[in-house]
């Protein structure tokens, strides 16, 4: 069909490449860490079947422990009309069913999306972003990248991508708790064996913490950009960027303390300081957000490539 | 969209459903106003998504003339406003519903023809009940779905029972969304 052909935005086959490549070093690392269990044929299955209940915990009942955890109450359409209102036009656009609504009493202007499916999402705003006067077309940007993170199914797809960093820091902690025993004794073939899959964890959940944190950059920057493609304004996000990242700078960080371990789910990390070490980062810094955005922007106008 | 797409996080905007489903409202109507006694208000609206580019904007600047320009020979008077989102409403007045589905029609084909199908929102189709109180039918263009959608008294109240007994009334006719969740309200419809 014609009309299709003539999309407004190209694609951005570098992300897409990077992200792919960090999933199949995330894949590669994990294989090895089960080649090291499987190496041994103590209990380490234990430890599997623990973990395998734990990702069940976490996909099923994450969502209500994280929205308790930030303190966010759902709000009915008469609550906030606004938020509804602008919310259930980008879903009419992105072919979505709505997602519950929820308000986090903080000063802190942010956004978050939360649960495993689309049927059982949550979109988060905090009191802060919602009085922080963002005209609706800004609002409508933050909001759109929150959707887009319902639609890439972004908390699943985090998840079950730490779920074998999550299993080695579980081996890890066991062999605090049981080092006595593994170091002394006799050094027999089991003991060495333990000691390698003690050591394979310690090195994949160091390198997995740098991947994942690698992917979840990449999805910030593919859920800007469905931002930018679901409303057709990249400026109107960019600058709602810029006005929640003025405003973040400019609140002390005592209000942050429960928001911190969640950042990975906002719009804008909790801790947006210019930190030195970018690889640790959840979050893209805010120039290169803004950039990508800019790129976009002069896609749409036709001024770009 | 496919686990490729959840894994690259790719992101599409989807393209309108086809437009048979649209001119299903014209023969459900003849139903709505034999069974029911609900009239047609003489009104609809199609809500587009609003770029702020020379081209989308030239596209809607020959939309609203060829509406215009076909719809003057059937006595309709087409309008356009912008509401607080953002979003351009292009509003068609006349009274016969055959005709105000033709002429919505005809702005969603120029829109699609111009290359902006995927900026197409959704359709509103205003009427009257027997009571007089407003029944809109909405079509949702991703969807090519219909459902209901009456406003009741109260800020931004609508009457969930109303909707479910039309759906119940005329879902034979006119293909209705089954997904409740999916039943958007459009508040502050300008017309």
């Amino acid at each position: 069909m014609a009309s299709s052909k003539r999309s407004a935005f190209g694609k951005d086959g570098g992300l897409q490449t990077r992200m792919v490549f960090t999933m199949f070093m995330l894949g590669l690392l994990y294989a090895a860490l089960i080649g090291a269990l499987l190496a041994t044929s103590t209990s380490v299955l234990l430890i599997v079947v623990i973990a395998v209940g734990l990702l069940s915990v976490q996909i099923v009942g994450s969502d209500k422990i994280a929205l308790r955890t930030l303190g966010a109450h759902e709000v009915s359409a008469s609550d906030e009309p606004q938020l509804h209102e602008i919310i259930e036009r980008l879903c009419i656009q992105a072919d979505l069913p709505k997602p519950k609504i929820a308000v986090i009493e903080a000063r802190m202007p942010n956004a978050c999306a939360l649960g495993r499916s689309q049927k059982s999402a949550t979109i988060c705003a905090t009191r802060g972003l919602l009085n922080l006067g963002l005209e609706p077309a800004e609002l409508e940007g933050v909001l759109a990248h929150e959707v887009t993170h319902v639609i890439n199914r972004d908390v699943m797809v985090m998840t079950i991508a730490s779920f074998f960093a999550t299993i080695a820091a579980l081996i890890i902690r066991f062999a605090f708790f049981f080092g006595g025993g593994f170091g002394g004794g006799g050094r027999d073939e089991g003991a060495e064996a333990i000691e390698l899959v003690i050591l394979v964890s310690v090195l994949v959940y160091a390198i997995s913490f740098v991947l994942l944190r690698a992917l979840s950059r990449y999805r910030e920057f593919a859920a800007d950009r469905g931002s930018a493609v679901l409303t057709g304004r990249p400026s109107a996000l960019a600058s709602a960027l810029i006005k929640i990242s003025g405003t973040i700078d400019r609140i002390p960080r005592n209000d942050l303390r429960t928001a911190e371990g969640m950042s990975a789910f906002f719009i804008i990390p909790a801790r947006a300081k210019n930190s030195l070490m970018n690889v640790f980062a959840d979050h893209p810094p805010l120039e290169k957000r803004l950039a990508a955005l800019q790129r976009l922007e002069a896609q749409l106008q036709g001024t770009g490539r | 969209m496919g686990l490729r797409d959840i894994l690259t996080g790719r992101s599409s905007v989807k393209q309108p459903a086809t437009h048979e489903r649209l001119f299903a409202l014209s023969t459900a109507y003849v139903t709505l106003e034999t069974s029911y006694d609900i009239t047609s208000a003489g009104v609809a609206g199609i809500v587009v998504q609003s770029l702020a580019t020379s081209d989308f904007q030239s596209v809607l600047k020959d939309t609203e003339e060829v509406v215009k320009a076909t719809a003057g020979d059937s006595g309709a008077t087409v309008q356009t406003t912008d509401d607080e989102f953002g979003f351009r409403w292009v509003i068609v007045r006349t009274p016969a519903v055959e005709d105000l589905v033709v002429a919505i029609n005809g702005v969603s084909s120029s829109i699609e023809g111009g290359g902006y199908g995927e900026r197409l929102l959704c359709a509103v189709f205003s009427f009257k009940g027997a009571e007089g109180a407003p029944i809109n039918f909405i079509y949702n263009y991703k969807r090519g779905s219909w459902y209901p959608f009456v406003p009741a008294a109260g800020d931004k109240q609508r009457n969930t029972e109303r909707e479910l007994q039309l759906k119940a009334q005329i879902g034979g006719e006119l293909p209705i969304e089954p997904e409740l969740e999916r039943w958007f309200p459009l508040w502050g419809v300008p017309f």
